[in-house]
């Protein structure tokens, strides 16, 4: 109550304007949908409902985003009316999948994704309403509007369930393990802004910023071929999916030149890193101004990064090493390099959102020790969840693969997530690790968790290859 | 010195420190189990393909190619156990003390020490105590009078259970380790491929060995569903159980639900065509033009075409090819069949032979009393069994269904509880003391103290002021 009087309290200033620019952005583009729907003449299709979604959490997105630089009430209003009407348009979607598969979405990537969109929206909400973390939807939307494009991207089509998925176990399986990830992404979103909260200096970071994107572009580097090449998934137009060589291996071509590009990027990137280094070694500030302003630049090239990327990859032909001709690329046959590259330029970004507003944000969060409670109640939710997810995976896998447990890496993962959760519970409680030691664990614990979730699949080799 | 080395090896096992270690060094070599190709998933090949000959060498040398099942770390999970086990004792008998023996009267240093109280003025003691046990009762808290030779007070407490939680799931940790490590020692994997109409009651052991069942296994049919785009939708077979030439038990199972008979679960994995034959139709016509008729045959069998004719099937070939003048087989599958068929005359004492379709230098068609015609082909299907034994897979289960009840208990079951004290301020005056305690979730805790304190002081007030009796009445009551 207190940080919402606190709120109101500063003056309603240039607020309105935000609010209409936002409200004609989002009728213009409903207009244009209008004109191509009227063409195509299917009103209630399920891409459409995601397309009305995509727009109204992104109208929720530059709501809550104002919400974090103004502070004006009125935003985080219209924000949350706009979030309703995406989670509405949502819903929408969901139901029409599930009618038209004849099961939850939750068979193939694409419709997991629909999910964890769905459910992510729907904690925001709950964070909102109920703990009062305002600007949380600054995080998580954006992270529900990358969800979204990227589903535009991957193959919509209904697949029928392949014998082993065809069981009531999936849907159990799924949705406890789409509410704990939610539950640990929100855990993840609540230290982020106890780390704001608990007056953690700026430099710091700047340096986890620069370390975190670094990691994004080191991995993406380990694509990085001979001549400066980075090589990408080969992508058959006619099926509308990757083109393998044989069982499981996929087939990689190689865009020239693109390698060097994200050099450059990934020097850019850590420049900030190595500048924090050289200030926390000699202390003088001059270091520190440069790493800022390396901020920027790094925002550019990533930028340009992206640009170059989706141009390039996009409906291109090249050659690869594995095997002769040229084989198309597309978009759709590299969603985590997007992602990767989209989620470092939205780090940046937040980075930058936290240099300026540093005092703004403060006064809209609730208090050190709240957050760091809601924290570690949002774990005491996730970690059932969690434990749940794998039982019932494994009395799943006992009546499919004939063992309950056989060391898949999607498998010992989650295994892995259990144990870092485990140690974050052991810490907090018998150690009374609180506030920045523990936050710290969460995140790692979130990192865990988006590795389990994509890394593994797109990674490593294993039975979970339908998901 | 010498005798205090096992209690220093206690002490360090037991200690959060060497748990989270253990922990983390858990996490790392599970970590290297995904990332590096492991033998018992990969082909041989193309861990070949993937590694230099150096490098498999040592990866193999130190088990990094097949890190679940190697030595050092069974002895790292069992290590885990024991630090588990080591922590829980250590800690047991401090806990069970609070959850046997509750500390139900506070002394005043307690009450003092204790962050979350209250004081209140009253007039009287009895009335005050019964006002604060409906209260409390009212909240769902269970109320006990403490009797004392100089005092007497009030203890309420909620869901003590939440004390010993933790332990429960520490024992149901080890109870899952204990099934798995029951199944490593005697349970089993193999694989079982059946024809329809073939039994077996031997398996194949991964290692290529073979594992003998008590009883045999019959497959008497199997198929496939597909959906309307060709991809498979639908496996089953229909298993009996054998014993001594007595069929025990029938079911048919399908993937996600198998058969399971003396702890021995037979699972739909796989199906498909062996490349043999199952049955041949053929349209048998006299050369007379007397005579017309199907019969089916399969390999190797005969049918009688008339009293006097018989025709046997002596080689089916699904996809053929001549060389040389012979027939091969160039694949399993059904592509350019030919049928080798024998028609024999009991009488002549002849045999004649005919190929499907006429293959020069080979077939003596011509000379046959009828001639064919293939009608249909059905081939036979083999249905792949995945078959295990998995004796601790009841412990497992057990250890699920304690963790998740322990879990529950753990983090949504807070043990609460409060004190209602009468006593004296330094200058005579009595007052009502209540004080309380949580062992989580204080906040919501605090909030549910102060409403129940507001309430007793709420009706106290009222019962002091509103009626006026006297207080040697109402404790007379």
């Amino acid at each position: 109550m207190a940080t919402q009087a606190r709120v109101e309290q500063r003056p309603a200033a240039k607020g309105t304007i935000l609010v209409v620019m936002v409200g004609l952005g989002i009728a213009f583009l409903f207009f244009m949908a209008f004109l191509n729907v009227v063409k195509s003449g299917d009103l209630l299709s399920e891409a459409n409902l995601l397309y009305a979604a995509l727009i109204f959490y992104g109208g929720a997105a530059s709501f809550y985003l104002g919400f974090g630089i103004t502070g004006t009430p009125a935003h985080i209003r219209f924000a949350s009316l706009a979030t309703w009407a995406g989670l509405l348009a949502n819903t929408g979607a969901v139901a029409h999948r599930w009618y038209e598969a004849g099961h939850p979405p939750f068979a193939s990537i694409y419709e997991m994704l629909l999910s964890f969109v769905w459910t992510l929206a729907v904690l925001t909400l709950i964070a909102e309403k109920k703990y009062r973390v305002k600007v949380i939807g600054t995080v998580t939307m954006p992270v529900a509007i990358v969800g979204v494009v990227l589903m535009q991207l991957l193959r919509t089509d209904v697949r029928p369930l392949v014998p082993a998925l065809q069981s009531t176990w999936l849907h159990v399986h799924v949705t406890l393990a789409m509410l704990a990830y939610a539950a640990c992404a929100l855990s993840f979103a609540l230290a982020m802004m106890f780390l704001i909260q608990d007056k953690m200096k700026t430099e710091t970071f700047l340096a986890a910023t620069s370390l975190f994107t670094a990691a994004i572009y080191a991995s993406l580097l380990t694509r990085f071929e001979k001549w400066g090449g980075l090589s990408v998934v080969a992508w058959s137009a006619e099926e509308r999916s990757e083109v393998f060589i044989s069982k499981g291996m996929r087939l990689f071509v190689v865009i020239p030149d693109l390698g060097w590009l994200m050099c450059v990027v990934l020097a850019a990137v850590a420049a900030p890193l190595v500048l924090y280094c050289l200030w926390r070694k000699t202390h003088n500030d001059g270091y520190l101004l440069l790493a800022h302003r390396m901020v920027f630049v790094s925002i550019l090239l990533q930028a340009l990064a992206l640009i170059f990327f989706v141009l390039r990859t996009r409906d291109g032909h090249y050659y690869s090493l594995d095997a002769d001709g040229q084989f198309a690329t597309s978009l759709a046959a590299s969603p985590f390099i997007l992602s990767g590259l989209v989620g470092g330029i939205f780090v940046s970004l937040l980075y930058l959102l936290l240099l300026w507003r540093r005092s703004d944000l403060e006064h809209m969060l609730p208090s050190a020790d709240d957050l760091d409670r809601i924290t570690y109640k949002t774990i005491a939710i996730a970690f059932p969840l969690l434990t749940l997810m794998i039982a019932a995976g494994a009395y799943w896998a006992n009546r499919t693969w004939g063992s309950y447990w056989s060391w898949d890496p999607k498998e010992t993962w989650a295994a892995i997530t259990w144990l870092v959760y485990a140690g974050y519970l052991h810490m907090r409680i018998t150690r009374g690790w609180r506030g920045r030691r523990a936050a710290y664990f969460a995140i790692l614990g979130f990192a865990v968790v988006m590795f389990t979730f994509f890394g593994v699949t797109y990674l490593l080799p294993g039975m979970h290859s339908y998901a | 010195m010498a005798a205090s080395l096992p209690r220093k090896i206690w002490q360090t096992l037991g200690g959060i420190k060497t748990g989270v270690i253990l922990l983390i060094l858990t996490v790392i070599l599970s970590a290297a189990g995904t990332v590096i190709l492991q033998r018992p998933t990969t082909d041989a090949d193309e861990i070949q393909r993937a590694y230099s000959p150096q490098m498999l060498r040592l990866l193999d040398a130190v088990g990094l190619t097949d890190v679940f099942h190697a030595w050092w770390f069974v002895l790292l999970l069992s290590l885990v156990s024991l630090s588990v086990v080591t922590a829980s004792v250590q800690r047991f008998p401090n806990a069970w003390r609070f959850f046997a023996r509750p500390y139900k009267s506070p002394e005043e240093a307690f009450r003092k020490a204790l962050p979350t109280h209250k004081l209140m003025r009253i007039k009287d003691k009895e009335a005050a105590l019964r006002v604060a046990e409906r209260v409390l009762h009212k909240t769902g808290f269970r109320t006990e009078r403490i009797v004392r030779e100089n005092s007497f007070s009030l203890f309420a407490e909620r869901n003590r259970i939440s004390e010993m939680a933790v332990y429960v799931v520490h024992a149901s940790l080890l109870l899952i380790f204990l099934g798995g490590i029951i199944d490593a020692e005697f349970g089993w994997r193999a694989f079982l491929s059946l024809n329809r109409g073939e039994q077996a009651s031997q398996v194949q052991l991964p290692n290529g060995g073979k594992h003998q069942l008590a009883f045999a296994i019959r497959c008497d049919s199997a198929g496939q569903e597909n959906y309307s785009d060709g991809t498979p939708k639908r496996w089953w077979s229909n298993l009996a159980v054998l014993q001594d030439g007595q069929e025990l038990l029938h079911k048919q199972i399908v993937v996600n639900d198998p058969l399971v008979y003396r702890g021995v679960r037979f699972y739909q994995a796989s199906y498909g065509l062996t490349g043999k034959l199952d049955r041949l139709v053929l349209t048998a016509v006299a050369r007379n033009g007397s005579h017309i008729r199907d019969v089916a045959i399969g390999p190797g069998e005969i049918a009688s075409l008339d009293s006097d004719t018989t025709v046997r099937l002596a080689d089916f070939i699904p996809d053929y090819v001549v060389e040389d003048g012979r027939v091969y087989a160039r694949s399993n599958e059904l592509v350019n069949p030919a049928a080798h068929l024998v028609v024999e005359s009991k009488k002549s004492s002849q045999a004649i032979n005919v190929w499907l379709p006429p293959i020069p230098g080979l077939e003596q068609n011509a000379y046959s009393p009828y001639t064919f015609e293939g009608k249909n082909i059905q081939m036979a299907y083999f249905t792949g069994l995945e078959v295990s034994h998995e004796p601790g897979q009841w412990a497992v289960w057990a250890g699920v269904v304690l963790m998740g009840f322990g879990l529950a208990v753990v983090f949504y079951l807070v043990h609460s509880r409060i004190w209602v004290v009468p006593v004296r301020d330094a200058r005579g005056q009595l007052q009502l003391w209540i004080g309380g305690a949580a062992n989580k979730n204080k906040d919501a805790f605090e909030q549910c103290f102060d409403d129940v304190a507001k309430a007793i002081e709420c009706e106290i007030k009222t019962l002091e002021s509103g009626v006026e009796v006297p207080a040697a009445l109402l404790s007379a009551n």
